[in-house]
């Protein structure tokens, strides 16, 4: 099956954006990856360990995505930089239709 | 690199034969001077010894790491010298069951028995130990007081993390030492240099350490609690497509190990690199909260497990060479920790580093450390509890400490320290 493309942009601490694309089902943080974004350390590779992948997504995006399981919350209560209304992990944001057209703010520091 | 490198074509002359032959893989002594030459010129070479290709650099150590569909943890536990299959046959009569289920595995079985493990070991249940791990720290600084001279390994470092596992794992009126000593003994089996006759008569005391594991699950079952067996039971639910019984006793003998024997070599190695620059004590004295920075560095600089191993599952290229399937990758994760690429002069101690986090002391990707959070927290503990009680407390300088090691493990054996000024 040929996967659907999603655009969508990072925006870093010191206000560099940068536009990439992913696959449906990649998770924001494997994009950011494979991308070489800076901020999004993610030491635990997506296991939900760490913390360090913490990002803040728009509004609308935010609202239109899947919700964080009861574990990301959790994780959530320990992130670094300050947890906001639109807090998430960006290892357990999967790219889907409500990701495209998305802005990823990343946080000053993950630690 | 288009030809793939054989290690008996590296010629003689060309400095990464020479590291190969210089690099001693169970000698601390100089180590770290060494990783720093590695690191500018050779990045990945082959170490004869052991049969391992050694990687020093940063960016290539992360990049194995991350990769788990090229390179499995497989050999990260695999014994350096194969065991006799005499000993073997040995545990196998005697029902030794053990088996890989995390540290050692690949997904999708990694993914699978992880998941359960998440369940007790996540930052959030860490963090709810703090008043008791707090307690412990403060009773074994207690007993210190007083004193003109004690060993820090002896009274505190050594036994402190095996209390700790112990709430974890909810076992109370046993002797750590006793632990200690079984640990020490399976770390010698997997990543150390044994003779044949340390491994053959090992088996008593192996088979002791697996059944002491399994009879603390079979007491969960009658009497759980909230400790992590009891956890894994009931996430395993009686149903063995989730979890088996016996890789939930498999978990639980890992654990005994990985939740302290680390524990116990980084905080020895910590206070030890801080107690040798008393101008940084005085600091953390005189403001305790550069303590938990000075803890990230400590790890930084100075952490317990050196290296981790890998083994690729294809051909691949790194650090300029290509090799072929089937190659071991010694990962030097005390070389990585220190690369001037991210830590400007990494080989120097600065408890005021901005960016001491970013190392590599608890791995990186999916098998990252799951006792990060404890472990900190009981460094952290250790260094706010000593420096309120032993503002003044100093080296004895005149009893040189011995740093003792195993391919993958570094700590000092003893650390004899002044308390008073
Ligand atoms: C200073 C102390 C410690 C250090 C330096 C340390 C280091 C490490 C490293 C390097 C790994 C392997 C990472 C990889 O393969 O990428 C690891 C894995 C692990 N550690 Fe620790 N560790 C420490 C303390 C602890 C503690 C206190 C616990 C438990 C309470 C613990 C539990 C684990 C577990 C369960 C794994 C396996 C994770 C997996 O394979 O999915 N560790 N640790
Ligand atoms: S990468 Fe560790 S929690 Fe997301």
């Amino acid at each position: 099956m040929e996967s659907e493309k999603i655009k969508f942009t990072f925006l870093s601490a010191d206000g560099t954006r940068q536009q990439v694309v992913g696959a449906a089902g990649e998770t924001v943080m494997e994009v950011a990856y494979a991308n070489g974004i800076e901020g999004i350390t993610a030491e635990c590779g997506g296991s939900m360990s760490c913390g360090t992948c913490h990002v803040y997504l728009d509004e609308t995006t935010f609202a239109q995505a899947e919700a964080p399981s009861e574990n990301e919350v959790d994780m959530l209560d320990i992130v670094s930089s300050e947890r906001r209304p639109t807090s998430r992990l960006s290892c357990q944001i999967k790219l889907s239709a409500a990701l495209s057209g998305a802005e990823v703010t990343i946080p000053e520091t993950q630690f | 690199m288009a030809t793939q490198l054989d290690p008996a074509a590296i010629p003689v002359g060309c400095p990464m034969h020479a590291a190969g032959e210089r690099f001693q893989p169970f000698e601390h002594d100089g180590m770290f001077e060494q990783l720093a030459e590695y690191r500018k010129d050779v990045p990945i070479f082959y170490a004869p010894q052991i049969d391992y290709w050694v990687v020093s650099r940063r960016e290539d150590v992360i990049s194995v790491l991350r990769d788990h569909e090229r390179f499995s943890a497989s050999v990260a536990t695999q014994a350096v010298v194969p065991w006799p299959p005499e000993l073997l046959q040995f545990l196998a009569d005697n029902g030794f069951t053990n088996e890989s289920v995390q540290v050692a595995c690949d997904p999708p079985r990694h993914s699978r028995v992880r998941s359960h493990v998440q369940g007790f070991l996540n930052p959030k249940k860490l963090q709810s130990f703090e008043a008791e791990v707090r307690q412990l720290v403060q009773s074994y600084v207690e007993a210190m007081k007083g004193k003109d001279t004690v060993d820090l390994v002896d009274a505190l470092t050594y036994e402190l993390p095996a209390m700790t596992a112990f709430l974890l794992l909810g076992v109370k009126d046993i002797d750590p030492r006793r632990i200690k000593a079984w640990t020490e003994l399976r770390v010698k089996l997997m990543h150390g240099f044994p003779t044949r006759e340390e491994q053959m008569s090992a088996g008593d005391d192996l088979l002791d350490f697996w059944r002491f594991s399994c009879d603390l699950v079979e007491q969960r079952k009658q009497n759980p609690g909230d400790d992590y067996p009891s956890w894994l039971l009931a996430s395993r639910g009686g149903d063995d497509e989730k979890l088996t019984e016996n890789e939930l006793k498999s978990l639980v003998f890992a654990l005994l190990l990985a939740a302290h024997e680390t524990t116990s070599n980084a905080s020895a190695n910590i206070i030890l690199e801080l107690l040798r620059r008393p101008d940084d004590w005085a600091a953390l004295v005189a403001d305790p909260s550069l303590i938990p920075n000075a803890v990230e560095e400590g790890f930084r600089f100075c952490s317990s497990v050196v290296s981790w191993r890998r083994v690729a599952k294809e051909d691949f290229e790194l650090g300029g060479v290509s090799l072929p399937a089937g190659t071991k990758l010694l990962l030097s994760l005390a070389s990585a920790s220190r690369d001037e690429s991210v830590h400007e002069n990494g080989d120097v101690f600065d408890i005021r580093r901005k960016n001491a986090r970013s190392h590599l002391a608890f791995g990186n990707g999916i098998h990252f450390c799951m006792g990060a959070p404890i472990a900190r927290m009981q460094v952290r503990m250790m260094l706010e509890e000593l420096t309120k009680a032993f503002p003044d407390m100093s080296l004895v300088n005149d009893d040189p400490v011995e740093i003792v090691g195993v391919l993958t493990f570094r700590g000092p054996s003893r650390l004899p320290v002044r308390l008073y000024a």
